[in-house]
């Protein structure tokens, strides 16, 4: 608790000086704060133990935090549907590269969600014992790299910081990872760095389209008239590149095995941010500059969004091993994110944004537990458990809320983003009656799937009789203060989203109201197609106002 | 001070605010919280009694003609769209909440015996308090999306009571399954309430009806999409108040502790379907087609409980299959558009079976200190017999609730079956015969329980019986070997009594608040209602259909006197061995369980299980080829490993370079 006030306190301090930091440059501070503090650890005196890095870099993390924080006090209007918080400097001038970032309401609740779960990994990773200097380097260089991708505003920066991302996490995955963690980082890097080199060639082509002087900056790119050709063969390239992150199935096969042998911080950050950078990128790149071509494959968006849901649902009730359960869980999520984002509704997309921001608080916490739960059985087969709740109370305590807030119970956050989801997309006439009928119907089977595959988790794990073997060889004490409190920061948000989501909503709403008008322009503009209801019948299907 | 009407918001807060305190208790400082467990009780127990004490006022204000509160702010918006949040008190509200809160405080008291000695007495507790604090939350909902949060967090509290004793297998499987069948039912709902939605714009019942009827009289909303919509939205209720298909996680329910059967699975909990549909009455009534679904929907489910319920021989599952029926009754009062019926039989049969159900406690708390602690002896009535000498208080309040169900006057369930078999016979002439069948057949099992469980001489004792059931259950019997020190049978504590002789008092006399000549209780909840059904009433018309129903009533009675007191007829000759098939039928559950087991669970677990073949050989199996193909290496992607670095740079630094390539081009016609 001491360490929360102490946050509040710092928090406020912050408020106070708030007058005289405006010019403050906050958001370069906080991507080159935890790298270049990440480059003092190897000078670090410690004796391999890591019990002192491990502080240094909590401290690291909790200031970065509190950068972002102050970033979003300070220097963001939540009124203001532009960027804010704008810093530009000509870096390379002649390859027309400017260190541009800034925030807008896309942005900023994931880069305070960026630091908020970096800090809570670093935490988890206590106990790493292996090489903990440069583990923890790299996941410093992370956090660096995850802020800048949100943060950055040019595309050439996004593409760069999107790559120095990769590294930290192959090395992570190669070093730390489990018995087949050779096999999972070449898949991993070979996936992601793959598919990244069409953004390349999307920020290339779009960079110097119609112009002599390449720009990258979004702001100049949105102001683009890209020829419709032009925006589907760049949207295809971009869709596939973020597909793979998100990640949209059939591109998704990498990340139950990166995500089945991470070790649990790095899972947290796998799960908690990096999943984020794809929808992240759908909506900046998809959706915010490529509008006619969005327009043109929303309604894939969508089918993909319900294949995701159901296919990832079944082969999570399918899977015997414990993480690639939750790993799969994740790639069912990911489902609603894609839906929103193709609703065309304010409602709708605002439902993705608070679906990332809730699935990275109940992705990182299940992760984080299933790694903790690991440290004591030390087996992940659901058949080599059961009855573990008898020893392990307040950790069944745990498991379940965190299992329940991902089932998306009412009161926490992701009920309300699935909600919103779903009242956007039902509710929006820019689809057919019959499109949204079947749609809806089949991504609410999600609804009755989704117990199923937890709860049978929770039932295999914790109840039961005793499993002899567990409990007779194993050291199954109950989850310690650390641990409590890891959950505890992790379920606050959570609960505080789901009773009173606009806490969360208003950071962005102007910015997605924003976007939502720009394309539902692009899609007035559209032929009238099979999905996509055209005037005549939308007169016939518009619902009565009282 | 103001009116406990304005701040009806707060009912639900006190028992939260408990157990949310002694949920972190339980996480933060377990070992302390559990050495003052009488505290936390009853602490809880003031916090509930706080918000009963507002509920009775706010029912003395409705019944003195206050008006009707609603407030609401806004939870969630987005673009044009607002969700709106708050509270509603009406007549409705006032009288349900009176009921939960009463219920839920006779049951804590009640559980503060019952779970004595229970290793988890301070979680049950505050569990008790989380679902009454929800429940709550439910009744003062003011619209359809806010009765769906607290509709999901009662099913979760009963998740989590059901399986209190989670090292059950039993228990494990009974919550899961609850859990997902109720799951089943709010998909429906879910897709109805956001269907309204977009039909209407509005998540209020009031406004719903309005905006339905409106849209479907300008035909801007087909007929068709309405019907669907009204049928989604009952999806819920029904697998909430168990009513056919979806009732089978009911009855498994009753492996959760004895008081969580009689405050979730009989008296609140599973009233809330009815008490949606109630709400929804506006809607439905707009459609008879609809009207007619419920209504057999409740009629089936009334003859499907009571049918199976006549060869139960679990004390817990005949009360169990009971409510499953007597729900079906609530329902058809619904379906009939006689949603005061309905709700006055919900009032009536949750003071009666919250009793019997605390009655059956009693009884298998007894029970354990003869045969152990094992469910399939302890509630099986094979081995009991003989109670009424040992348990009086047990025995007589349990005949009072038999008397009561039974539809013998002048008790409760006399008053408001009657009252939803007359608007049945007006309806629904069909329905109405089938419910006056399983009136006699209600009579019938509830007499067979009673005599069964208190009359005749005990066999407890009977140690080969044991074994038999055991095996039966196919329980390992060495493992429950070990001989336990056997008391004797004993009437139960206080605290488990007083309950019981609590509620034996309205199951007595609440229903003389609805004689269908002066129903104060139709007064209070809708007395334009009341006016005509009084204008109509006519005692000719109510005393034939009252005269039958207590005569088949009496039957039922009579036969089970003579088949398990006197023991002059022997059913299991006379019924069981001329027709074997229905025996059997019975006995199985209308194989709904078997069906649901093969269809559903298994079908469910196959194709997961195909799914994930195909994920791992075919997706997979398409990139690991790739990998081997584009390589030419017979060990696919593993080749990388000896190279995987350079082929990473080799990535990053091709893009470099092309990019400086690109710009160096450039950069002349730039500078």
């Amino acid at each position: 608790m001491s360490s929360y006030f102490f946050t509040l306190f710092a928090l406020q301090t912050i408020g106070t000086l708030g007058g005289g930091l405006s010019d403050f440059p906050w958001l370069s501070v906080s991507i080159l704060f935890p790298i270049g503090s990440a480059f003092l650890i190897p000078f670090f005196p410690d004796k391999g133990e890591g019990k002192q890095v491990r502080w240094f870099a909590l401290s690291i993390a909790l200031i970065t935090f509190l950068v972002t924080v102050g970033s979003y006090i300070n220097g963001f209007d939540i009124n203001n549907e532009n960027v804010q918080l704008k810093e530009s400097i000509n870096w390379l001038p002649k390859l027309g590269l400017t260190w541009s970032v800034g925030a807008d309401g896309i942005s900023m609740p994931l880069i305070l969600l960026t630091s908020f779960i970096t800090a809570l990994a670093v935490l988890a990773a206590w106990p790493v014992k292996f090489k903990p200097k440069l583990f923890f380097f790299l996941i410093l260089i992370m956090d660096g790299g995850q802020i800048a991708v949100f943060a950055v505003q040019d595309m050439l920066l996004f593409f760069l910081s999107w790559e120095l991302e990769l590294l930290p996490v192959y090395l992570l995955l190669a070093i730390w990872g489990g018995k087949n963690r050779q096999y999972a980082a070449t898949k991993f890097i070979i996936y992601t760095a793959g598919s990244s080199i069409f953004i390349l060639l999307a920020a290339l082509a779009m960079g110097f389209y119609g112009t002599e002087v390449p720009n990258f900056e979004f702001s100049h790119l949105a102001n683009q008239d890209f020829g419709q050709n032009f925006q589907i063969l760049c949207y295809i390239a971009l869709l596939i590149a973020f597909g793979v992150k998100l990640p949209i199935v059939p591109l998704h096969t990498w990340l139950p095995d990166a995500h089945g042998e991470a070790t649990a911080p790095v899972h947290m950050l796998l799960a908690g941010i990096l999943l984020k950078m794809g929808g992240y990128a759908l909506l900046r790149f998809n959706a915010q500059l490529l509008p006619i071509a969005h327009a043109q494959f929303s309604p894939l968006l969508i089918v993909l969004g319900v294949v995701n849901i159901i296919y990832a649902a079944l082969t999570s009730f399918a899977q015997r091993n414990l993480k690639r359960k939750i790993a799969y869980s994740s790639i069912s999520h990911m489902g609603f994110v894609l839906i929103g984002i193709g609703s065309f509704s304010s409602l709708g997309t605002s439902g993705a944004m608070l679906q990332m921001v809730s699935h990275g608080l109940i992705g990182a916490s299940l992760f984080f537990l299933v790694g903790a739960t690991y440290d004591r059985t030390k087996t992940l087969k659901l058949d080599e458990m059961g009855g573990v709740g008898q020893k392990m109370r307040i950790m069944f305590a745990l498991w379940t809320a965190c299992s329940l807030a991902s089932l998306a119970l009412p009161g926490m956050s992701g009920f309300v983003s699935e909600l919103m989801v779903f009242t956007g997309f039902v509710t929006d006439e820019v689809y057919t009656l019959p499109f949204r009928i079947i749609m809806a119907s089949l991504a609410a089977i999600g609804v009755i799937l989704t117990p199923i595959y937890l709860l049978s988790m929770l039932r295999e794990i914790f109840f039961g009789k005793e499993n002899p073997k567990l409990t007779e060889d194993k050291n199954l004490i109950d989850a310690e203060p650390r641990e409590i409190y890891i959950i505890a920061c992790l379920l606050l948000p959570i609960i505080g989203i789901g009773l009173y989501p606009r806490l969360v909503t208003e950071s962005y709403l102007a910015t997605i109201n924003n976007l939502v008008d720009r394309d539902l322009n692009a899609v007035k503009s559209l032929p009238k197609t099979n999905v996509f209801a055209g005037n005549k019948s939308n007169q016939i299907l518009k619902a009565p106002t009282i | 001070m103001p009116q406990a009407s304005e701040i009806a918001w707060l009912i639900p807060v006190f028992p939260l605010i408990g157990a949310v305190l002694s949920g972190l208790g339980l996480i933060c400082a377990n070992k302390k919280i559990n050495n003052s467990r009488e505290i936390v009780s009853i602490s809880l127990l003031s916090l509930v009694g706080v918000s009963a004490v507002l509920s009775y006022k706010t029912l003395i204000e409705q019944i003195h003609g206050y008006q009707s509160v609603e407030k609401l702010f806004v939870w969630a918006s987005a673009g044009d769209f607002t969700i709106p949040m708050g509270f509603v008190l009406d007549p409705l509200g006032s009288v349900m909440l009176t009921l939960v809160t009463t219920i839920t405080l006779l049951v804590m008291i009640y559980s503060h015996g019952y779970m004595a000695h229970d290793k988890g007495y301070v979680r049950f507790f505050t569990y008790l308090a989380l679902f009454s604090s929800s429940m709550m939350g439910l009744i003062i909902s003011p619209n359809l999306l806010e009765i769906y949060v607290f509709w999901e967090l009662v099913g979760m509290c009963s998740y989590l009571l059901v399986g209190f004793w989670y090292d059950r297998d039993g228990a494990a499987n009974a919550a899961q399954k609850a859990f997902v069948v109720n799951r089943v039912g709010d998909f429906g709902l879910l897709l109805g309430i956001l269907g309204l939605f977009w039909a209407t714009k509005s998540f209020d019942f009031n406004q719903i009806a309005l905006g339905v009827s409106q849209s479907v009289s300008e035909n801007s909303l087909p007929v068709w999409a309405a019907l669907l919509l009204c049928f989604l939205v009952f999806l819920g209720p029904m697998a909430k108040s168990a009513q056919f298909p979806l009732h089978v996680w009911l009855p498994d329910a009753m492996e959760g502790p004895t008081p969580i059967s009689a405050l979730i699975h009989a008296a609140t909990m599973v009233a809330a379907g009815i008490f949606l549909v109630a709400r929804l009455q506006p809607l439905y009534s707009l459609f008879p087609s609809i009207q007619f679904i419920i209504a057999l929907v409740g009629t089936i489910t009334c003859f499907l409980g009571a049918s199976i319920a006549l060869t139960q021989m679990d004390l817990k599952k005949g009360l169990a299959y009971s409510t499953v029926s007597q729900l079906g009754y609530m329902m058809l009062a619904m379906g009939c558009g006689a949603p005061v019926a309905g709700i006055f039989h919900l009032i009536t049969h949750a003071c009666f079976k919250a009793m019997l159900f605390l009655g059956s406690g009693s009884v298998i708390h007894a029970m354990e200190e003869v045969v152990g602690h094992q469910p399939v002896l302890a509630q099986d009535m094979r081995l009991m017999g003989g109670l009424r000498k040992k348990m009086p208080f047990t025995s007589i309040t349990f005949l009072i609730g038999c008397v009561a169900i039974s539809g013998i006057p002048p008790l409760a369930g006399f008053w408001s079956k009657d009252e939803i078999l007359g608007n049945a016979f007006i309806s629904f002439p069909a329905f109405w015969f089938v419910g006056f069948l399983t009136a006699g057949m209600t009579a019938f099992y509830m007499f067979r329980l009673y005599f069964l469980t208190f009359e005749g001489d005990f066999r407890g004792e009977n140690k080969e019986l044991q074994k038999e059931l055991l095996l039966a259950s196919k329980i390992n019997i060495e493992e429950e070997e070990h001989e336990e020190e056997h008391g004797s049978l004993h009437e139960s504590p206080w605290s488990m009594t007083f309950p019981l002789v609590f509620l034996a008092v309205p199951s007595v006399i609440i229903g003389f608040m609805g004689f269908p000549w002066d129903s104060k209780f139709a007064n209070l909840l809708d007395p334009e209602e009341a006016l005509i059904a009084l204008e109509s009433f006519e005692l000719q018309e109510f005393l034939p259909l009252a005269i039958a129903s207590v005569f088949i009533a009496t039957i039922g009675i009579t036969i089970a006197y003579q088949a398990y007191f006197a023991k002059k007829i022997n059913l299991s000759i006379l019924f069981a061995q001329r027709f074997p098939s229905v025996n059997k039928f019975l006995s199985n559950k209308w194989y709904l369980d078997d069906i649901n087991e093969k269809l559903f669970v298994k079908g469910s677990r196959k194709l997961a299980k195909e799914v994930l073949e195909v994920d791992s050989k075919v997706v997979d199996g398409v990139v690991n080829l790739t990998g081997l193909v584009t390589l030419g290496s017979g060990e696919g992607l593993k080749y990388f490993e000896t190279g995987r670095a350079q082929f990473y740079a080799l990535i990053v630094f091709g893009g470099v370079i092309l990019l400086v390539a690109i710009f160096g081009f450039q950069s002349p016609q730039v500078t």
